[in-house]
């Protein structure tokens, strides 16, 4: 029956992870009714989301521990039916499992084998239901808002029918249009009858408050220490859940937390510009498309001009999607705007700084850029580079005097300094730890810490106060403070009310307009083809090359490659010129390879030009159908067709699928590290290989260590979704064999039968 | 019980130094283990990628002197099959990451077109061999150079087959002994690099909590047991 689904039994459950001293949850015994509507609070570290894991059976999927105690949804356990229980993680996006819309909610219903038809309606249902009706269902993922993501998410678990739906802090990373928006489409499933029960973890408790009925707060040690009706809990909890650093509904900002400014000091500035101006600017983005063209959008817009004067706090505010960030990517030289000397810096060193001592940030070496000013990003655990916490925050001061960093020499002022501010920040007692240990909110005052020690006279910091608790707002928004009364300027991207009310200036940032839709160049057979049909092509060059006995049969073969390689590029319409272009680009490593692969062997084989030649002309016939057929190849369909046509088992499949979509944000992170990096100081130089070396090193642990965490958490997300079942599932999209595809593939085998008729 | 999962791991205990194992039945691979291997292999096709660059570049000079030690750099590229192996400890976790990051970096375009796939499957096969022979019991420095070492021969057998009424791989027509000393260079490369490195990496990465649910992870908390 539909009316009495979603009741929830915890009974003595305990949690502790392997290598914890102490357990997360302790003796949690809670019973939720069906349809129930409960807020969970709680401090930062008291095991909220952890209970949410536990509820939904998950607890065990990306760790280990000891699990005593037991959960029991509707009297079964909460992974006997797939999807029974839904689970929306706290980051937009770690749950997304496919490249488009409709692939991303038809996720559960194909784990649980349901028929193709099915899928369809239970899709659309799903999206309608969180306010996604009018997307189209091809809508790639990566274009969506966090707000759209974090209600797709939602639309996810819908389209497995849930009894209860859990959501683990969905909008404390969310601007507050965005933040509404995933409440109302909340508020509209929780009000239908026989709504799935629902649990809330959040912090900031406002405007939640309306939505349910029942709040539960669990202490720091992981125990349930109130329990009641919203209201009557409220009243009677209000100072408790002040002191846990709950942001309670109807209490003002806490009072920031008094750091003494000698700790931040700016350095002194001897003249009148300030260290950092930027006139009116424009920031472009370029993406290269598959056929070789290029699109470019206008991401960002600056209007007016913005002047980081010493003690000034300008906020840039705006939706998500305005440009918050990048206009402050492009305040630190990461981007180039347009026009390119719109952001100027002055060196601190000069003794009276005239306009000729101003400099674009990103002409200046590391050491320079950091000096001249500081940057937190988002995502703080990116700009950890140091193995204790207490280096952490020594790391740009001794960049920047090499010569008395090491042991002894180093001026024990600055270690007292380091210390008494991450004393200040309620760090001290984590000076030995290793930071990539700590907790976000840890994370991101260390950060701030981190930047400021070397005393830059400009920082730059992005949404610093997103997702904090009221005690670490305090701590953070006080150390704002000191570095401003030491007179230093505060350039924030922020939508937090609060800050925007302690700001000198507020900067409004409005998106750009889109840009005009571009003519769309003609379809050529390469890109009318089947993933498999694409790759069977290229693989079949390779006994073709190996094949082909001597040059002057090998001259053929790639002859007849290459009015091939016309015929399949060939449309009518634009675009042929640079889809030409493109390929060709895309040959030039094969071209490298073929010339040293033919001197290897004519400087080895007897200086003979007949099999050098012969071995040269080889690797091309090998690698040009490549270069023409593989870019046409999509993930996803290339993960349709794995499973259906080539029988490959699901689970790897879909898991591979889920990696290639992600491989682009790959190369956002390494830049977010490499900028990191850069700023505080760690230049690269490739006159000191040793710099290079610790470089790469360096970002090449930072990526895999993101990587495996998006890892785990997306495990999380998809046994949500029952996954971890899914040993043979249904696909909602077909993977035909078309007529083209047996027509490429034919066309692909003719140069084998040049090469092997000639032998 | 609250679920039917069997714990990751097991609880930590004092051990002899030997390698800790996945969770029986060792075909039972967990959905962490199939995404993290898929990710892994991801992130470090990319870096296959960025290295093809710069062996297309500053390694290529080599080949103007004695092509058969160009072995010495082809070690990254057998990362992905020792780490796959040594971080998930299921049979077919190095054969599967290998694979992952050969694609991954064949989708680009580099210089080897699609033989990229092909050596990927040969490369990982090798590697695969090693951790089964040992039962996948054993994950000691030494087991990875071997896992490292014998991720070349495979591919090599690709490059330099000749056939007999001619055509052949890419260095069909060295005389023997270029053959054998490119090989040996393999095989020191596949050691050193992706072996005794891809150990330390995984070391590394245990260190630093990112492999809290895997063997690896385990046996560093309990070495630093709290």
């Amino acid at each position: 029956m539909q009316a009495a689904r979603g009741r929830v039994e915890v009974t003595d459950l305990s949690w502790r992870p392997f290598g914890r001293r102490d357990p997360v949850l302790r003796d949690i015994t809670l019973t939720l009714e069906p349809g129930e509507r409960v807020l969970l609070v709680g401090p930062s570290g008291s095991g909220k989301s952890t209970l949410l894991r536990a509820i939904a059976g998950l607890l065990e999927t990306a760790d280990a521990g000891d699990l005593a105690g037991s959960v029991a949804v509707d009297g079964a356990q909460p992974g006997s039916r797939p999807g029974a229980v839904g689970l929306v993680l706290q980051e937009p996006g770690a749950g997304v499992v496919a490249a488009s819309v409709g692939r991303d909610v038809a996720f559960g219903p194909e784990n649980v084998r349901m028929p193709p038809d099915g899928i369809r309606s239970m899709v659309t249902d799903a999206l309608a239901a969180v306010g996604l009706g009018d997307l189209a269902l091809d809508t790639p993922t990566s274009t969506l808002s966090g707000g759209q993501t974090q209600r797709l998410a939602l639309a996810g678990t819908l389209a497995l029918d849930p009894a209860v739906i859990l959501l683990d802090e969905p909008t404390a990373m969310l601007d507050p249009e965005s933040a509404q928006e995933v409440r109302d489409a909340v508020a509209a499933l929780t009000s239908r009858p026989g709504a799935p029960t629902l649990v809330v973890v959040e912090h900031v408790l406002g405007p939640w408050v309306d939505l349910v009925e029942r709040l539960v707060v669990l202490s720091d040690d992981g125990r349930v220490v109130a329990d009641g009706p919203v209201r009557d809990a409220l009243a009677t909890q209000r100072d408790h859940l002040l002191s846990m650093g709950v942001w309670v509904p109807g209490e003002g900002p806490p009072e920031p937390v008094a750091v003494d400014p000698a700790l931040v000091a700016a350095q002194p500035r001897r003249g009148g510009l300030p260290p950092l101006a930027a006139s009116p600017l424009a920031v472009d983005r370029t993406t290269r498309l598959v056929d070789g063209s290029r699109r470019t959008r206008r991401s960002a817009e600056l209007t007016e001009q913005v002047r980081a004067v010493p003690g000034s706090l300008t906020a840039l505010v705006g939706p998500s999607g305005s440009g918050k960030s990048t206009v402050l990517h492009t305040l630190a030289g990461f981007l180039t705007p347009t026009p390119p000397d719109a952001v100027r810096v002055t060196s601190p060193d000069a003794l009276t700084p005239t306009s000729s001592d101003a400099a674009g940030p990103a002409d200046l070496d590391a050491a320079g850029l950091a000096r001249a000013l500081a940057w937190v990003p988002q995502w703080s655990s990116s700009t950890i580079v140091a193995s204790t916490v207490l280096d952490e925050v020594l790391v740009t001061s001794r960049a920047l005097n090499p010569e008395d960093s090491q042991g002894a020499d180093e001026p024990q002022a600055d270690v007292d300094r380091a210390r008494a501010l991450l004393a200040a920040l309620g760090l001290g007692h984590l000076e030995r730890a290793d930071p990539r240990h700590l907790s976000g909110g840890e994370q991101r005052r260390l950060a701030v810490a981190a930047a400021l020690h070397h005393g830059p006279p400009v920082l730059l910091a992005d949404e610093p106060t997103v997702g904090q608790d009221r005690r670490t707002w305090a701590t953070l928004v006080g150390l704002v403070a000191a570095y401003r009364a030491a007179g230093g300027a505060v350039i924030t991207a922020t939508h937090d009310s609060h800050v925007i009310a302690r700001a000198t200036k507020v900067q409004h940032l409005r998106a750009p307009d889109p840009a005009p839709e571009v003519p769309a160049n003609g379809i050529p057979l390469v890109a009318r083809c089947g993933p498999l049909a694409l790759l069977g092509g290229a693989l079949l060059a390779v006994p073709a090359g190996v094949l082909s006995p001597h040059w002057s049969v090998s001259f053929a073969v790639l002859a007849a490659q290459l009015v091939l390689a016309v015929v399949g590029l060939w449309a009518p319409g634009p675009g042929a010129v640079t889809r030409i272009r493109g390929t060709a680009l895309r040959v030039l490593p094969g071209l490298v390879a073929a010339l040293s692969v033919g001197w290897s062997t004519w400087f080895l084989a007897g200086r003979d030009l007949d099999p050098a030649l012969t071995v040269a002309l080889r690797v091309l016939i090998i690698v040009l159908p490549s270069a023409v057929l593989i870019p046409w190849m999509d993930p996803d369909r290339l993960g349709d067709h794995l499973a259906q046509r080539l029988r490959l088992p699901d689970r790897p499949v879909v898991a591979t699928a889920a990696a290639l979509q992600r491989v682009h944000s790959f190369g956002a992170i390494w830049s977010e590290l490499s900028r990191a990096r850069r700023v505080r100081g760690l230049g690269v130089s490739w006159r000191a290989p040793r710099t290079v070396a610790a470089h790469i090193g360096a970002l090449t642990m930072g990526l895999l260590v993101r990587t495996l965490r998006a890892a785990a958490e997306l495990a999380v997300a998809m046994d949500a979704r029952g996954f971890a079942t899914a040993q043979s599932r249904s696909w909602w999209l077909p993977a035909p064999w078309r007529v083209r595809d047996t027509l490429l593939v034919a066309l692909a085998t003719m140069p084998l039968v040049v090469a092997v008729t000639a032998r | 019980m609250a679920t039917q999962i069997e714990p990751t791991t097991q609880e930590p205990r004092s051990t002899t130094g030997r390698s800790l194992t996945a969770t029986r039945p060792l075909m039972g691979w967990r959905t962490v283990d199939i995404l993290t291997i898929a990710f892994l292999g991801a992130a470090l096709g990319v870096a296959f990628w960025g290295w093809g660059v710069f062996y297309n570049g500053p390694v290529t000079a080599l080949k103007i002197g004695y092509a058969p030690l160009m072995g010495l750099f082809v070690g990254p590229w057998f990362l992905a099959g020792v780490v796959g192996g040594l971080v998930v400890r299921r049979p077919g976790a190095a054969l599967f990451c290998e694979v992952v990051a050969a694609l991954v970096s064949m989708l680009p375009g580099t210089e080897w077109g699609a033989t990229v796939l092909i050596s990927g499957v040969l490369q990982g096969l090798g590697a695969e061999l090693v951790f089964a022979i040992f039962g996948y019991k054993a994950f000691s420095i030494g087991v990875a150079a071997l896992a490292g070492a014998l991720s070349a021969p495979l591919q090599w057998g690709f490059e330099v087959m000749s056939l007999p009424a001619g055509g052949g791989g890419w260095y069909a027509e060295w005389v023997l002994r270029d053959k054998v000393v490119y090989l040996g260079a393999m095989m020191l490369s596949g050691a050193v690099i992706a072996g005794v490195l891809g150990w330390l990496l995984v070391r590394a990465l245990a260190r630093a909590g990112a492999l809290s649910a895997f063997p690896p992870g385990q046996e560093h908390r309990e070495s630093h047991a709290v």
